[in-house]
C-alpha cells in the first residue's frame, strides 16, 4: 500500500490545526472584574473590600485533578504570606456545595473560599482552564495569570507576592 | 467467479479527498495532569465457550507507569489456551460422518451437523507501549507487539500523534501501523483448491462420506511456511458537544498481502444431483484483501448513568460488509459501583468466494473457501458487567456475563439435492465469563 | 464516479466540518467539565473488556476491530 497521499494529508492536517494550535495571546494587563459571591460562613466575600497589597484569585472544582496539588501549595503560600499583605480567595465552581465542602475536608483551606456555582464570575475573568490563578495587585490590577497547575510556574508566583508584599 | 485483483490507480481528486477526509477521531482521552508518577495495575481472566465447539480459557496482565510530566510505559501478555472443535468447512450430508484432522484425529458427527474438526492451541502475546507528551497539545504513541502460537507469529507496532485542540474539547488522532506474520501451519502451507486425501468412515456400503481436513501437505506439494504484510493507518476526531455528550469518528484501512487462505480448511466438492459430499479440496483466498471501516461513536451522561453506543460500518474487496451496533448504559450505583447492560447487534454479507461446496464437474473458481466466518452472518450479544470495590481493599473488581447467538443463512438458493433440506450454517451459542481487576499505586 | 466508498468519504467529510470547527464562545465552558471528568466518561471506560471483545470478535467474524491501528496477531480472521 502506497501511502501516496501522506504529504497532501500531512499539509491539510496542519492547515486545519495550526489556527487552533497556536498560543493564546498572553493577557495584557487589566483590571480584574469586581465581585461579590457568598462564603463559607453565610457571609460574603467582595473583591472591592479586601484589605490586600497582593491579591490571589484561584478558580477551582472538587472534581479538578490538578486542584489536589494546588491546594496545598496555596495553603503554604497563605502561610508564609498571609500575614504580609496577601490575601487568597478560592473560587468554586462546583455545581453544588456538598462536592466542595468534601473536597475541603480533604485538602483545607485556611484562606478564604467563596461560592460561583453558575460561572458568572469565571465567566468575566475569561477562565480557561481548570484550575486558574490570577495575581492582583492593590489596584485589581492582573499581572499574572497562571491556567490550569503546573508545579514548575509556582516559583514565578512566589516571587511576584514576595515583592509585592515587600512594598 | 473471477476476482479483479488489480488495483486502479485512484484519480487525484479522490486521493486529495481521502487525505482531507483522514482527519479523524481520537480514543486517546485528552492529557491529564499527573499529580504524581503512579503505576496501575490490571488484571483479567476469560473464560469463554462455545456450545460443541472451543472453549478459551484467557488470563491477562497489563501493568502502566505514570511518571508526572506526563510519559508512561505499558507492558502487557496475554495467554490463550484453546481446545475444542471448528468447523472444517465440510457440508453436512444427513448421514453420519467422520472427519480426520490434519493431525490425524477422527471425529464423528451425527446425520445434519456442521463437520468440524478437533484442535488444540496455545497463544502468547507480549504488547509493549510507550505514550510522550510534547508540549501541552500534541502526544506520541508508540506500540510494538509480539505473539506466538503453534503455527502462527505475528511482530508488529503502531504509531499514532495526537492533538488536543481548543481547550482539549477537540481531540484529532493519526496513527499507522504495520506487521509482519508468519504461518507455518502443522503439515505445510497446502496448494490450494487441490485435491485432499479422503480418510475412510461412515457405514461401508453407503461410499466414502467423511471429509478430511488436510492431512499431507506432500500430497498438495506446498511448501512449508509463508509471510503476511499488513499495513494499516486509523485517523479519528473526537469532540466534547456538551456538558454531558462526547462524539467521536474514525476511519481505518488494513491492507493485508501474503498467504491469507485457512490451511486447514477445506471446501467439500458436491454430487450435483444428491448433493452428498464426494470428495474435499483446500481453500484458496486471494492474496491480498483491502479491508476499511468507519466507526461512530457517543457517550451521554444522564446523571445516574452513562449510555455508550457505537455504530461501525465495514466494508473490504472480498465483498463483505458488515453493519456492527454496540449499546452499553453503565448505572451508578453507589461509590465505585455499577451495573452495565450490554446489547451488541452483528450482520455481514458473504464474500465474493464463499461457498457451500462446489459441485462436481463444473468449472473450479478461482477462490473458494467454506469458512463460516466468510458467510452471510448474524449475531446478538446480551450481557452485563457489574463493577464493584471490596471495602477496606483496594482496587476495583468487575464481573461480566455474557451470551452471543452466531447464526446465518444456510439455506441458499443454489442448494444442492440433499442441502435444501439441511440448515448449512446452524446457530452457535457462546458464553464468556469475565474477572477484572484494577489497582492504581 | 461515485462508487460506494467515494460517497462514504463524502459523507465522512460532511460530518466532519462541525466536529472539527465549532468557535470557543459557544463551546463547553471548563467549569462545566465536571461530568467529563468521571472515569465513565471515556470511549472505551473498560479497557481490557474492549480488548478481549475486540479479539474475540476479530476471530469469530469477517470484519476488522473498529479504533485499534494494526493487524490481528493470530491470523484468526
Amino acid at each position: 500500500m502506497r501511502f501516496r497521499f501522506a504529504i497532501p494529508l500531512l499539509s491539510m492536517l496542519a492547515v486545519v490545526v495550526l489556527p487552533f494550535a497556536l498560543p493564546a495571546t498572553a493577557a495584557t494587563s487589566t483590571q480584574a472584574p469586581a465581585f461579590r459571591l457568598p462564603d463559607r460562613d453565610g457571609g460574603t466575600v467582595a473583591l472591592d473590600s479586601l484589605a490586600a497589597k497582593v491579591v490571589l484569585i484561584d478558580f477551582w472544582a472538587s472534581w479538578c485533578e490538578p486542584c489536589r496539588k494546588s491546594f496545598p501549595w496555596l495553603s503554604s503560600l497563605y502561610q508564609r504570606y498571609g500575614s504580609k499583605g496577601l490575601v487568597i480567595v478560592a473560587i468554586n465552581l462546583d455545581k453544588s456545595r456538598e462536592p466542595a465542602e468534601s473536597f475541603l475536608s480533604k485538602y483545607p483551606a485556611p484562606f478564604r473560599v467563596a461560592f460561583d456555582p453558575a460561572g458568572k464570575t469565571a465567566e468575566q475573568f475569561h477562565v480557561r482552564a481548570m484550575p486558574t490563578s490570577f495575581v492582583l495587585d492593590d489596584h485589581r490590577t492582573i499581572l499574572l495569570t497562571h491556567p490550569g497547575f503546573d508545579p514548575k510556574k509556582t516559583d514565578a508566583i512566589e516571587t511576584l507576592v514576595r515583592e509585592a508584599c515587600e512594598k | 467467479m473471477q476476482l479483479d485483483s488489480a488495483p486502479r490507480p485512484a484519480p487525484v481528486r479522490a486521493r486529495l479527498r481521502a487525505a482531507a477526509c483522514l482527519l479523524l477521531a481520537s480514543s486517546i482521552p485528552g492529557a491529564r495532569a499527573a499529580a504524581a508518577a503512579t503505576t496501575q495495575f490490571d488484571a483479567s481472566g476469560l473464560l469463554y465457550g462455545e456450545l460443541d465447539r472451543a472453549k478459551v480459557v484467557e488470563p491477562t496482565l497489563r501493568v502502566m507507569r505514570l511518571l508526572d510530566n506526563g510519559q508512561s510505559f505499558s507492558a502487557g501478555l496475554v495467554l490463550d489456551a484453546i481446545t475444542g472443535a471448528s468447523p472444517s468447512g465440510a457440508m453436512p450430508t444427513g448421514r453420519a460422518m467422520t472427519t480426520t484432522s490434519a493431525s490425524g484425529t477422527v471425529t464423528n458427527h451425527a446425520p445434519g451437523e456442521i463437520p468440524t474438526s478437533p484442535f488444540s492451541d496455545f497463544r502468547g502475546a507480549l504488547e509493549l507501549g510507550w505514550h510522550q507528551p510534547l508540549g501541552g497539545i500534541v502526544a506520541t504513541d508508540l506500540v510494538t507487539h509480539y505473539s506466538r502460537e503453534k503455527d502462527y507469529q505475528s511482530i508488529g507496532g503502531t504509531a499514532a500523534l495526537s492533538l488536543d485542540l481548543m481547550q482539549r474539547l477537540t481531540s484529532v488522532t493519526v496513527g499507522g501501523g504495520y506487521d509482519y506474520d508468519n504461518v507455518f501451519p502443522v503439515n505445510g502451507v497446502p496448494v490450494g483448491l487441490s485435491p485432499v486425501v479422503a480418510g475412510t468412515g461412515g457405514p461401508p456400503d453407503e461410499g466414502p462420506t467423511n471429509a478430511s481436513a488436510v492431512t499431507a501437505a506432500a500430497a498438495t506439494g506446498g511448501t512449508s511456511a509463508a509471510v503476511k504484510q499488513v499495513p494499516s493507518a486509523v485517523v479519528g476526531v473526537s469532540r466534547i458537544l456538551t456538558r454531558r455528550w462526547m462524539v467521536s469518528l474514525n476511519a481505518s484501512r488494513i491492507v493485508q498481502r501474503g498467504y491469507l487462505t485457512e490451511p486447514y480448511k477445506i471446501v467439500s466438492v458436491i454430487d450435483p444431483d444428491s448433493g452428498t459430499t464426494v470428495g474435499s479440496i483446500t481453500e484458496q483466498r486471494p492474496t491480498t484483501r483491502d479491508r476499511r471501516d468507519l466507526l461512530a461513536n457517543s457517550v451521554y451522561h444522564f446523571g445516574t448513568g452513562v449510555f455508550y453506543s457505537s455504530y461501525r460500518y465495514y466494508w473490504d474487496d472480498w465483498g463483505v460488509r458488515s453493519h456492527t451496533i454496540d449499546l452499553k448504559y453503565r448505572r451508578d450505583l453507589a461509590e465505585e459501583t455499577f451495573f452495565q447492560p450490554h446489547v451488541r447487534l452483528y450482520a455481514q454479507t458473504a464474500a465474493d468466494f464463499f461457498r457451500f461446496g462446489v459441485v462436481q464437474g463444473e468449472p473450479l473458481p478461482t477462490y473458494a473457501s467454506s469458512d463460516y466466518r466468510l458467510g452471510p452472518l448474524r449475531s446478538v450479544t446480551l450481557g452485563g458487567t457489574y463493577g464493584f470495590h471490596v471495602p477496606d481493599y483496594p482496587g476495583e473488581l468487575t464481573v461480566r456475563a455474557e451470551y452471543i447467538l452466531q447464526w446465518g443463512d444456510g439455506h441458499p438458493s443454489d442448494a444442492v439435492g440433499v442441502q435444501r433440506t439441511l440448515d448449512l450454517m446452524p446457530p452457535l451459542h457462546i458464553a464468556t465469563v469475565m474477572v477484572g481487576y484494577t489497582r492504581t499505586f | 464516479m461515485m462508487t460506494r466508498s467515494r460517497v462514504l468519504w463524502l459523507l465522512l467529510l460532511t460530518l466532519l466540518a462541525p466536529l472539527v470547527g465549532g468557535c470557543a464562545a459557544t463551546s463547553v465552558k471548563p467549569w462545566d467539565r465536571d461530568l467529563l471528568a468521571q472515569k465513565s466518561m471515556r470511549f472505551v471506560p473498560l479497557p481490557m473488556e474492549s480488548a478481549i471483545d475486540q479479539h474475540i470478535y476479530f476471530s469469530k467474524e469477517g470484519s476488522m476491530g473498529g479504533q485499534e491501528a494494526g493487524g490481528g496477531g493470530c491470523g484468526c480472521n
